[in-house]
């Protein structure tokens, strides 16, 4: 041992020192603007500062399914043709072809959505149809038809279809069994991509209501969580969750209606009188928007007869607006796209009211799948600063009690001082080390760092009577060794923990995180950085303390 | 003030053999999974422990009112009210509802927002809680693999890895049966707690062990020596936990405090499982250990003395 070097320029206690230093730095230190400012830099979570989280789940499912094609034409065209018996003359890879006895025209036939049809008088009476589409088109469409769902095919060599609403695997294969068809593989969920799309959205909208710097998490392929400080749990369910998949549809004829557009098309305005009384909301449809709009008009008949072809908002599929296009609309649409326009709500209070709901409706913007809120929670502001300062005051009496049970088993200041500064450094580190990667101290957090104490206190106490196994402070040679023994134990200890915890980080959705990486993370700089640097501190400080004459190992 | 008396350690370790040290724990082990198993049988879930609302979905609503119980019960009449209690002590009152519609949701929670105060409100839906009580049962079986390999890793013979096992697995179910004992039900605090636990626990018993296997000297000394750091590390960490736990349960002990449930069920189960653990290590594994040691004295000191002499040379 090097009598003469002092405690505080052993490389071991040197680190924790810089560590401790720039953990303080970072907790009570922030630069913005130019100016440098003291204060506490910890983030609280919204169990300590108040406010509400929801917890989102995208509702869908990845599948792959196989199915005859054929059978799907014969079954989708029998309804829509009252043909029973319709006959499959030719399949290639790009076309199918297909004979019915019943006459029908080139519009009907494209219309229905399966592909493009050129159509022809058969042989022996009757009509020939030849559908330009592929087996994949076609099990998509069956799809898009029957669960009255979008359907996106998701890229890749074997067909995988990404269904966006909720389905289960019994009710895909009840459908798909009269076309000799199965699920092959069923996954709750939605892709990665689609996931994202939705944070994004997400984010873009809350943001443009005022609430700015939102944490949106997405946990797994299909949950989203996100936290609103200082909302009520109520007002963050109806900002968050509410608006959903906006979607405008057209009616064919009575209760059948077709998809027109959806919410990425549409930049809504502000709600306002449009004539005398009559309260609205314009809107404005993009390109292709427009285009859509147009084209199912004209497909559909709205231009000629618009009272027969209302215009549908939905919104989560419940209808949330309901008319016709204007007689003038209806003309105008004929000849041009139109791209501005008003969907009036009514008159007095009543019509405001609407106005300003379909206006948030329209805002909304289309998630491209529906959420569900599957999990909330709500901590008043009030009760989130009695539980900041409960927790404060039980860390003290804990600490406090910590140093009473350490004092009266070691009685030396020079061990229990040491052995106190050490676990409290780590308190300190940790802290630093949240503000570090931005994390927020919730409760569970807190809890983590009271239990990587409660280890550290005990590895601290594993080092000390492991070194003073004689009784007092052996020579350096002897020492070493104790301490590599002490550390074998530790090292075990922190191992078992660490394992033990790990499946913390993914169960609970996110819930218990925070309570993992903490723990974790504590753990790690207890075992790496504060317990070396206490080995090294207790050796230089009882190194005078010889009173006692030292005990032969074995 | 002597934290650890020596002499009550003395004696413990001289008086006592092993045989009458793993009778205690054995029974109460036996004891602790009969509590399971009729918890098992009894409750509605059939789950060896009870399932709080995070595991079976609904919502519940913590807020301060001077209403009793039974008025809220009726004041909330036209919803699935699943209980309504006192909690915490003080004004503090707890409402749990079973799943219903978002909209009558909201209803409840706005009426709570604008009348009551120090509002908290968890809302689980059904699926979500049910695919968590899938996650929760492989976590925890996850954990204690997990440990048991780390052990064997660690110690590489038999009989001593499987005892910090035993002794692991002693504590949790210790600490589970007391958990229905005294009411408590899992949450996630409770998951949490419990495999902080499966590796909290074997603390002790990776020093008893480490202490036992790899240091010489007399058994009965090196038993007194780990049992004096090991004791003093439980106490040190039943000290703190007290502490939180304490200061978490509600308005007993200071008129302002409030419950904070993730912090109680975390310090309760963890008291719990410590208390065992003293038990756990200290009987019945020191009991397997001696019993081992002793059974394998003759051969062990043949391979032990070579080394002995290396490392000193």
């Amino acid at each position: 041992m090097n009598d003469e070097e002092p405690i505080y320029k052993k490389p071991r206690v040197l680190l924790l020192l810089i560590i401790i230093l720039a953990s303080i730095a970072l907790m009570t230190i922030s630069y913005k603007n130019g100016t440098v400012n003291v204060g506490s830099n910890l983030k609280y979570g919204l169990d300590l500062e108040g406010g509400s989280w929801l917890q989102l789940q995208l509702q869908g499912a990845i599948i792959q399914v196989n199915a005859d094609e054929k059978k799907i034409i014969q079954t989708e065209f029998g309804k829509l043709l009252n043909d029973p018996s319709i006959k499959i003359e030719e399949t290639t890879l790009t076309s199918i072809t297909f004979t019915t006895s019943k006459q029908t025209t080139q519009k009907i036939i494209d219309d229905f959505g399966f592909g493009k049809s050129t159509i022809s008088q058969a042989p022996g009476g009757g009509t020939r149809i030849s559908l330009q589409t592929d087996a994949a088109s076609v099990i998509q469409k069956y799809l898009e038809n029957n669960l009255n769902a979008e359907i996106v095919r998701i890229p890749g060599n074997i067909l995988t279809f990404e269904v966006r609403q909720t389905v289960t695997q019994d009710e895909l294969n009840a459908l798909l069994q009269p076309v000799d068809g199965k699920v092959n593989s069923f996954k709750v969920g939605v892709s990665a991509n689609t996931r994202d799309e939705t944070k994004d959205i997400l984010e873009t909208k809350l943001n443009s209501l005022g609430i700015k710097e939102i944490p949106v998490r997405t946990v797994g392929d299909n949950y989203i969580l996100i936290d609103l400080a200082g909302v009520d749990i109520t007002t963050a369910k109806d900002i968050a969750a509410k608006p959903g998949k906006f979607e405008i549809r057209i009616q064919v004829k009575d209760n059948e209606t077709e998809h027109v557009l959806y919410g990425t098309d549409i930049t809504p305005g502000l709600p306002a009188k449009e004539k005398g009384d009559v309260w609205g909301v314009s809107f404005t449809l993009n390109d292709a928007g427009a285009a859509a709009l147009r084209d199912a008009a004209i497909q559909y008949g709205a231009v000629t007869n618009p009272s027969a072809h209302n215009l549908i908002m939905l919104l989560d599929e419940n209808v949330v607006f309901d008319a016709p296009l204007s007689p003038d609309l209806a003309r105008n649409i004929q000849s041009v796209p139109v791209k501005n326009m008003v969907a009036t709500t009514g008159t007095g209070d009543e019509g405001q009211r609407k106005a300003t709901e379909l206006q948030i409706h329209l805002r909304a913007g289309a998630l491209p799948v529906k959420v569900d809120v599957v999990g909330a929670g709500q901590v008043s502001a009030e009760l989130g600063s009695k539980f900041k300062l409960q927790i404060l005051i039980a860390g003290i009496i804990a600490l406090i009690l910590v140093a009473i049970v350490v004092s009266a088993r070691y009685k030396q200041p020079n061990i229990v001082i040491p052995m106190l500064s050490t676990s409290f450094s780590e308190v300190v580190t940790i802290l630093g080390f949240t503000v570090l990667i931005g994390f927020q101290l919730d409760l569970p957090t807190i809890a983590g760092i009271i239990a990587v104490i409660g280890t550290g206190i005990d590895h601290l106490i594993i080092i000390t009577d492991e070194v003073l196994a004689g009784g007092a402070m052996p020579p350096d040679k002897v020492y070493r060794s104790r301490l590599t023994k002490a550390f074998a134990i530790i090292f075990s200890a922190a191992a078992t923990v660490l394992v033990a915890m790990s499946p913390l980080l993914i169960m609970g959705f996110g819930a218990l995180k925070g309570f993992a990486v903490i723990t974790i993370v504590g753990v790690l700089i207890g075992v790496f950085i504060a317990r070396p640097a206490y080995a090294e501190v207790i050796q230089g400080m009882l190194v005078e303390d010889t009173g006692k004459t030292f005990v032969d190992e074995e | 003030m002597n934290l650890i008396n020596e002499k009550v350690i003395d004696d413990y370790v001289n008086k006592f053999n092993f045989k009458h040290m793993l009778i205690f724990p054995a029974i109460l082990l036996a004891v602790s999974l009969l509590i399971l198993t009729y918890t098992a049988i009894t409750t509605p879930t059939h789950t060896p422990v009870e399932l709080g609302m995070e595991f079976q979905g609904g919502t519940a609503i913590t807020f301060d009112s001077s209403k009793t119980p039974d008025q809220l019960r009726e004041e909330f009449s036209t919803y699935p009210v699943v209980q309504a209690r006192e909690y915490g002590g003080g004004n503090r009152k707890l409402l749990q509802f079973g799943p219903m519609k978002e909209s009558d949701l909201s209803d409840i929670t706005n009426k709570i927002n604008s009348e009551y105060t120090n509002i908290e409100i968890r809302q689980m839906g059904e699926v979500v809680s049910k695919a968590l009580q899938g996650q929760t049962l492989q976590a925890i079986l996850f954990s204690f693999l997990g440990m048991a390999l780390v052990v064997f890793i660690i110690f590489r013979t038999f009989v001593p890895s499987i005892a910090v096992v035993i002794s692991a697995f002693a504590d949790i179910a210790f600490a589970a049966a007391m958990m229905d004992v005294f009411g408590i039900v899992l949450s996630l605090g409770t998951v949490a707690a419990l495999l902080m636990l499966i590796g909290y626990s074997v603390d002790t018993d990776i020093l008893l062990t480490t202490r036992l296997l790899k240091r010489k000297g007399e058994l009965g000394d090196k038993i007194k020596d780990a049992m004096k750091t090991g004791m003093t590390m439980t106490l040190t960490t039943l000290a703190a936990l007290t502490a939180l736990f304490l200061v978490s349960s509600g308005s007993y002990l200071v008129s302002t405090f409030t419950r904070i449930d993730i912090i109680r069920d975390i310090s309760v189960v963890l008291i719990f499982g410590l208390i065992a653990d003293i038990i756990n290590t200290w009987m019945t594994n020191v009991g397997i250990l001696k019993w081992y040691l002793e059974k394998g004295r003759t051969t062990e000191k043949r391979v032990e003395k070579p080394k002995k002499r290396r490392q000193t040379a």
